[in-house]
């Protein structure tokens, strides 16, 4: 036998069965797309979001995994289905004399060529459209633009590693499926409809316990950042629940429909709910398909969209006042009002002196140490820390506040005992007394949540709690002395000072300059200060808020492209579930015409059918944006937004844009569907 | 071409159901404009409850006949009067609707949808129709004892034998209580004996009162039906009537006229 037996044989089964293959591999393209554009991302050095780099880097290597997943059940699912089709030629060919060996040789051949067209054709398209992508971005952030392509090897390599893997195993599972089959039954398969699943409900019941898991999961982390392993396992595991709910529940579903005569029975129910019910599975995996990806999109575009439009957010909750001056020195003593008032005095001489006052001010003394709870004990010692394993979940980063700064910040008129704190955190803690160990123990006289989102967007990396002593220099006896392996202190210590000036923006901008040169030129001078104070910096918002903006501006451009990217995935599994559907359906629609089916009907058949499923995606994937908006509400407030009005207005009109984009697709694909239904008449 | 004109008119008009008058159809190949005439002039009545069978060659135009009385073909020309309706002239939606009201269909390859039930099959054109469901199951029982399918309902059709799918196919032509049956070559697919059983329905069915125009190339099919039209290069060519006749006599009469048909039996 000549050697391109195979291939060519391989090549012409593809073409003869194109109506179905090509929009496999029309689908296969765009996922190894979505692949290669989100590992892309995670490559880049994205100098336009200089800022938000690690942060896209971090999310999009994680991404690139959940799209594996995703990319492996959907066309595990959809291949099986095409060989299922397939069975009645395999058979024939092994009847006609082919060994199983043989047919698994064209298969073989087939696997590739499709591998290789949608490798090549998705990578080349993900460059072009990347390329495209950045161009538009520079654009609009008006940086230099670049017509070079560039190609990034270790993200196409990573895409060629999952899709290679995942094509073998497409391969093989399609060979088993070949093997176990006599020739009669390979000959006769076509036509038999899908049976229920063994243990659907089983199956149904694995689905639901999964996904309440893993929304209790995402609903429950307390930091996003450092929790981003868990919830990644999360998404996948939502992802595995959504599709088993999907086919077990459209299962059950369509039996229920079927049940019911008064409905079953009616000329646009009839034929519509009995060839869902033929197809019950794959229509579950095509509407979970359909459903992930929606979730994908409104996830993106929610959470980007929300960190544009509230960029002046993270402006204000970074810089709360116009002027923000930094002071932080490595001893308590730092802080005492006989160094502080001095650099003050400083401070309103150079205001002074362009003209402005000092107002709205915005002031208080910070001793902080990063600690483990366990029950009402803190650890500190690294150590210790160290030796019972660290989850960041169960960091806090303390700030010791003097109770006089919070009454002034607050206008309130708290008193507290000697051994008494004010506690304030976003993270639950439970009891009514907290010990350091090695230090202090306060009785908590009352617990609420953060008081003011800058103390809270302290630290980005883990939760903050704020306590409120009478005297921070008496509250940290024992634990100002613990050393880090370092030698440094454990304790840090600052002194913020805020103010607004009434002054234009440039002016701001000049005077933080020179407040900063100020204070340093006073530092100089004066030993003491030389050698307590580490660090100091004025920044004006004014300066600030162009850095942000475009850091903003750039994270919504990545956003709204990776959205166009999963939009696209979406349409194109819709379309693949339209067409293929469709002619499968041609032949029954064309008997149906024979009985007596008028072309109206076909229409109402095909509304209804599209009714029935329609909107069970986006509920889905409504409820998963549910409960993914606490996550997407810590993720943001690692950016400083907590704004929450705002983020549930973005993800309801993005929620609601999508829907009609939704209704949009569907009824261009039901038209090729009705297109190729009652087509089939008149090909007669 | 000679025009011999074979007059095939019924006695009794009161009682005829079925009147093809001068039906004329011809096919435009797409290149060249070559106009090939399918149907030149047919003209045959069919009276109510009788029992009809349509035999031809390949070629002769029995299908496109077929096609155009189950209004799936519109005709060049001519007419087709079914109960006193013209239904050569309705409009595509009334057509459909027409046919589903009037006609009933047994094809050679069944034409069940699989993704149904054989009741289900059955049901679909009175579910096309509006039926209530307590009405589609009343109608369905006597017709499934009688045809002997009442066991195999809930079953697809991919479960059961090619003569049980068409006995299934008959019940869902005779459930809409068709004023016509057509019927293609409705023993094509099966093999003897499921033939042998589907032509003794056909003239049980046909004893009670249900007119039958069934469409065939099998002599022995033609021969259970009272009446037999030889169709060739688009006409009416003879007819024979069933008569006093046992199925054998007439199945050698059929066999002989058949012979020759096809030798020397050119009246041109």
């Amino acid at each position: 036998m000549k050697k391109s037996f195979y291939p060519g044989l391989a090549f012409q089964s593809i073409k003869k069965n194109r109506k179905i293959y090509f929009p496999y591999i029309l689908t296969c393209i765009g996922i190894v797309m979505m692949h290669n554009i989100v590992s892309t991302l995670s490559e880049d050095e994205l100098l336009y979001v200089e800022r938000g780099r690690e942060f896209v880097k971090i999310i999009m290597n994680f991404g690139k995994w959940v799209i594996a997943v995703f990319a492996f059940i959907f066309l595990f699912y959809t291949y099986s289905f095409i060989i299922r089709r397939r069975k009645k030629e395999f058979g024939l060919y092994n009847i006609l004399g082919m060994e199983k060996k043989n047919i698994a040789r064209i298969l073989f051949w087939e696997t590739l060529i499709t591998a290789v067209i949608s490798l090549g054709a998705g990578i080349l398209l993900s460059i072009v459209f990347y390329k495209a992508a950045e161009l538009c971005m520079m654009n609009m952030l008006g940086g230099d633009l670049s017509y070079d392509f560039q190609i990034f090897p270790n993200a196409i390599l990573n895409t060629v590693e999952v899709f290679g893997i995942l094509f073998v195993i497409l391969f093989l599972s399609s060979v088993g499926r070949v093997k176990f089959l006599n020739s009669i039954s390979l000959l006769k398969s076509e036509n038999v409809g899908e049976k229920p699943p063994k243990g659907n409900i089983i199956f149904a019941i694995i689905g639901l316990v999964l996904l309440g898991m893993s929304y209790y999961a995402a609903v429950t982390i307390d930091n996003p950042i450092q929790a981003l392993n868990e919830f990644v396992i999360a998404v996948i595991i939502v992802i595995i629940a959504t599709y088993l709910i999907m086919i077990s529940g459209s299962v059950v579903f369509c039996r229920l429909l079927k049940k019911n005569k008064k409905y079953y029975y009616k000329s646009n129910h009839f034929v519509s709910v009995s060839s869902m019910a033929y197809r019950m599975k794959r229509n579950g995996a095509g509407l979970a398909s359909i459903c992930i990806l929606a979730t994908m999109v409104l996830v993106t575009v929610a959470m980007t969209s929300c960190l544009y439009f509230g960029n002046e957010d993270i402006v204000n909750v970074s810089y709360p006042r116009e002027i923000n001056v930094s002071v932080s020195t490595n001893s308590v003593d730092g802080l005492s009002d006989d160094i502080i008032e001095p650099i003050k005095k400083e401070i309103s001489k150079t205001v002074k002196n362009e003209g402005a006052k000092t107002d709205n001010i915005y002031e208080f003394r910070c001793a902080f140490i990063t600690g483990l709870t366990v029950g009402d004990t803190v650890e500190v010692d690294s150590e210790r820390v160290n030796r019972t394993g660290i989850s960041y979940s169960d960091l806090i980063s303390f700030q010791f506040m003097n109770l006089s700064d919070y009454n002034r910040m607050m206008g309130s008129n708290e008193t507290l005992k000697q051994d008494e704190a004010l506690f304030f955190s976003d993270k639950s803690y439970d009891y009514d007394r907290i010990s350091f160990r090695g230090g202090n123990t306060f009785k908590i006289k009352t617990k609420d949540s953060m008081f003011s989102s800058h103390m809270q967007g302290l630290d980005q990396v883990v939760s903050v709690g704020v306590i409120v002593v009478p005297n921070i220099k008496e509250a940290i006896v024992g634990l100002k002395d613990m050393k880090l392996s370092s030698g440094n202190s454990m304790m840090t210590y600052y002194w913020d000072y805020f103010f607004d000036t009434g002054l234009d923006e440039d002016a701001q901008i000049e005077l933080s300059k020179n407040i900063e040169e100020s204070i340093s030129e006073y530092c100089t001078k004066n030993s003491l200060y030389s050698e307590l104070i580490d660090f100091d910096e004025a920044a004006s918002r004014a300066s600030n808020r162009g850095d942000i903006f475009s850091l903003c501006a750039g994270l919504f451009s990545i956003g709204i492209a990776l959205s166009v990217v999963f939009l696209f995935g979406a349409v194109l599994i819709i379309y693949y579930k339209q067409v293929s559907e469709g002619y499968e359906d041609q032949s029954r629609f064309d008997i149906m015409q024979k009985v007596g089916m008028t072309k109206k009907e076909i229409r109402k058949s095909i509304n209804s059918q599209l009714l029935t499923v329609f909107f069970l995606p986006l509920i889905f994937a409504g409820c998963h944006l549910i409960f993914a908006f606490p996550f997407i509400q810590k993720m943001l407030i690692c950016f400083k937004i907590s704004n929450t009005p705002l983020l549930i207005f973005v993800t309801a009109l993005s929620f609601v844009i999508f829907a009609l984009f939704y209704v949009f697709v569907y009824k261009i694909t039901s038209n090729s569907y009705y297109h190729i239904v009652s087509d089939a008449k008149n090909k007669e | 071409m000679s025009s011999y004109k074979l007059n095939i008119e019924s006695k009794d008009t009161a009682s005829e159901l079925l009147e093809v008058d001068g039906l004329k159809k011809t096919y435009t190949t797409r290149f060249g404009g070559n106009k090939v005439e399918a149907l030149k002039n047919v003209n045959f009545k069919v009276e109510r409850g009788e029992y009809v069978a349509i035999m031809g060659e390949s070629g002769s135009g029995k299908t496109t006949l077929l096609n155009i009385l189950a209004a799936l073909d519109k005709p060049t020309g001519g007419k087709i009067i079914l109960d006193g309706k013209d239904f050569s002239k309705l409009k595509e939606s009334a057509v459909t609707k027409f046919r589903r009201d009037n006609l009933g269909f047994v094809f050679q390859e069944f034409n069940l949808l699989d993704t149904f039930t054989l009741e289900d099959n059955i049901y679909l054109p009175l579910v096309l129709a509006g039926t209530d469901y307590k009405e589609m199951h009343q109608r369905l029982m006597p017709i499934a004892e009688r045809l002997e399918i009442d066991g195999l309902l809930k079953k697809y059709p991919y479960e059961v034998s090619g003569g049980q799918k068409q006995r299934a196919a008959v019940a869902r032509a005779l459930i809409t209580e068709p004023k016509i049956i057509l019927a293609d070559e409705p023993t094509g697919a099966l093999d003897s004996r499921s033939s042998d059983e589907l032509l003794r329905l056909f003239g049980e069915i046909n004893r009670q009162g249900q007119t039958i125009l069934m469409v065939t190339h099998s002599v022995k099919a033609a021969s259970t039906a009272g009446r037999v039209l030889f169709i060739k290069d688009g006409e009416v060519f003879h007819q024979m009537y069933k008569g006093e006749d046992s199925s054998q006599k007439f199945y050698q009469k059929i066999s002989d006229t058949l012979t020759l048909l096809a030798t020397g039996g050119d009246r041109k």
